[in-house]
């Protein structure tokens, strides 16, 4: 995936060196309800994916970064400015789109996105000038002189999406941007997402219950499951080779596995799969050629060998099956280390 | 994959073609708040006479400003008459149009265009929950409140202003001596602006703190429109039943009554409504009370808009 030059100037606004969020011990609560518990998290600039299941406190977190939610307790910043210190001054800085439908109908693209550019403290003729730019960006031509309320949902997501970027904000804070779109609108949104982040320079925070489709914008993700930090790391940890080398035979399985013991390797049947450790042999032996060895001394029928990748689903796939295990929440694949957490995209 | 994309490399190439220029970076000036708020501020005056809506939107408050402009020509109409028959400068002596009694002929249609407008300035925002989209930017949400307030005194000072200098005008130009009919006119101007200023301030903040608690238009403008008649009704009611000070003070209550006051202070005259007269209440009573109660009815209006949840 294309990155940004993590020294582009255009990515912090304020103290450079500080990080693009910082949150510590973010807490939010609904009365009883706890949003956010404790939340402490470093991020770096980037295309950030924001995962989570429907209530894990998602929009909660985008919330308190644009200023629209005070926190219970605990502090955050973003591109260098206190949330609730400087909060004016941050959401000059900011582009928020919402979830939820959030446009007046009787206005059109053109006067609604001017206005909110000169809110977020544009003048007036930049304004106009950029509300062109940024509706051209998005896909809106002669239809943006149109009354909103006349709109179909992929338009009006891309108005949405056009209202958070008119002021040209250091991140961007998009809540659930496929919300509503047919598969077609998707995929049109993702890379528009996809295209501000890396050609811009722009800091993106995509929140998404979609784990398919933040893999395909993101370079980096954070999992948050009821208000808890599940894990932060680059996207590729999650999707990293493992020191597992999965060889499917369409019959003589324990066969296969007893003989590569034999021969010094750790072995283990898998369904139809027998999973063989390479980690540490790699040095000793050349595990490929030995397997492909073994299998045709043995004469079975070989269907494929394959260096195991992570999944990205079980990260929550793992958290289903083991209720209050906070401490290791990603699923450990035999033999491999679960991804880090609270790193940065770092590049 | 950069290449797939590179519109701006092809920008800076001086071929002079038309080229997609994608996404362009901004490096112009941020003035924030203050920019959010004159913004807002031109924005929510122009909505209140419906200007950047449909035509409908205009035909209420530009109809009841228009007819509010009506007595004051009848009087400008009736001294120009006066003047041809050789009686000028008489007008505003004799006609019952005059500086001081013309609230009273257009107060019905400033409450009509308070309660139509103030539930158009607010309800519409949270109706259609545009206000985490203006919350999330360099605009506080007391800006808002009391930027929507502004815009809104504002429109009414249009509306109950606009008449009087028509009178100003006319009186003064239709008169034999010009020079001295202004210099008789312009006496009148501070109770004038007094009372305008009362009329929007008081009236302006009653329907902005009723509008912010409701998105559902109808309700709010009922609602207002209640807060404006039934009071008086009531302190009609209660100056005959209960004897004493406990029955003056009721007055205070009454928005038009507080305003029939202050009119009568301001312009040093005897009050025209009944209950007013009948109380006979001290006339800095009535500006304080207008100004307590301005206060309040912001507090509220502010505190909503902090507490409304986005």
């Amino acid at each position: 995936m294309t990155t940004v030059p993590a020294d582009s100037p255009r990515l912090v606004a304020a103290e450079p060196g500080a990080p693009l969020i910082r949150l510590e011990r973010l807490t939010m609560r609904y009365g009883t309800v706890t949003a956010l518990d404790e939340l402490t998290l470093e991020l770096q600039p980037g295309i950030i994916g924001l995962v989570g299941a429907n209530g894990a406190g998602k929009t909660t977190l985008l919330k308190i970064l644009v200023g629209l939610l005070e926190p219970t307790a605990g502090r955050a910043t973003a591109i260098g400015f206190d949330v609730r210190a400087q909060g004016t001054e941050l959401r000059q800085y900011v582009g928020y789109m919402p979830e939820h439908d959030v446009l007046p109908p009787d206005l059109s693209a053109t006067e609604l996105v001017a206005h909110l550019a000169r809110i977020s403290g544009l003048p007036a003729a930049a304004a106009r000038e950029r509300t062109a730019e940024v509706l051209r960006h998005v896909g809106l031509y002669e239809e943006r002189y149109r009354q909103i309320g006349g709109y179909s949902t992929g338009m009006k997501q891309r108005v949405k999406l056009a209202q958070a970027l008119v002021h040209d904000p250091r991140l961007l804070l998009l809540d659930e941007p496929t919300n509503g779109l047919d598969p077609a609108g998707r995929d049109e949104m993702l890379e528009l997402v996809r295209r501000t982040g890396t050609e811009f320079g722009m800091a993106v925070v995509v929140a998404s219950h979609l784990l398919g489709e933040i893999e395909r914008v993101c370079d980096f993700l954070v999992a948050i499951d009821a208000g808890r930090l599940l894990s932060a790391a680059p996207l590729g940890t999650y999707t990293e080779r493992t020191g597992v080398l999965a060889v499917e035979v369409d019959a003589g399985r324990d066969a296969l596995a007893g003989a590569l013991a034999a021969r010094g390797l750790s072995t283990r049947v898998d369904g139809r799969e027998v999973l063989v450790a390479i980690e540490d042999e790699a040095s000793r032996v050349a595990p490929y050629d030995l397997v492909r060895d073994t299998v045709a001394e043995l004469d079975l029928p070989l269907v494929r060998i394959e260096q195991r990748r992570r999944a990205l689903a079980e990260l929550f796939r793992d958290t289903a099956t083991q209720p209050g295990a906070a401490s290791s929440p990603v699923t450990s694949v035999p033999g491999a280390a679960p991804p880090p957490t609270s790193a940065g995209p770092g590049r | 994959m950069t290449i797939e994309h590179a519109p701006a490399a092809a920008a800076t190439s001086a071929t002079g073609s038309i080229y997609d220029l994608g996404y362009q970076p901004y490096d112009g000036p941020r003035l924030g708040r203050r920019e959010a708020v004159t913004a807002l501020f031109a924005h929510s005056l122009r909505a209140s006479f419906g200007v950047g809506r449909g035509g409908r939107a205009k035909i209420i408050p530009i109809g009841l400003a228009g007819l509010a402009l009506l007595p004051a020509l009848v009087a400008v109409g009736l001294q120009a008459l006066l003047g041809r028959a050789g009686v000028a400068g008489q007008a505003n002596v004799t006609s019952p149009i005059r500086y001081d009694t013309y609230y009273g002929y257009v107060q019905t249609l400033v409450m009509l265009f308070v309660a139509a407008q103030a539930p158009e300035l607010l309800g519409r925002d949270q109706r259609y929950h545009v206000l985490s989209l203006y919350f999330s930017r360099a605009l506080r949400r007391a800006d808002y409140a009391l930027v929507k307030g502004a815009a809104l005194v504002t429109a009414i000072l249009i509306v109950v202003l606009a008449p009087q200098a028509l009178l100003f005008t006319g009186l003064s130009l239709s008169d034999r001596d010009v020079p001295a009919a202004i210099a008789r006119n312009a006496a009148f101007l501070p109770p004038v602006i007094a009372q305008a200023l009362a009329i929007a301030l008081l009236l302006g903040t009653i329907g902005l703190a009723i509008a912010a608690h409701t998105p559902r238009r109808a309700w709010a403008s009922a609602v207002i429109i209640g807060a404006f008649i039934v009071p008086p009704v009531v302190a009609q009611i209660v100056l005959q039943v209960v004897p004493g000070d406990l029955g003056r003070v009721i007055v205070l209550l009454s928005p038009n009554d507080l305003l029939a006051g202050l009119n009568a202070f301001f312009f040093d005259r005897a009050p025209d409504a009944r209950a007013v007269a009948r109380a006979d209440l001290p006339g800095p009573l009535y500006l304080a009370t207008a100004t307590v109660a301005v206060a309040l009815l912001l507090a509220v209006l502010v505190r909503r808009y902090q507490r409304l949840a986005t």
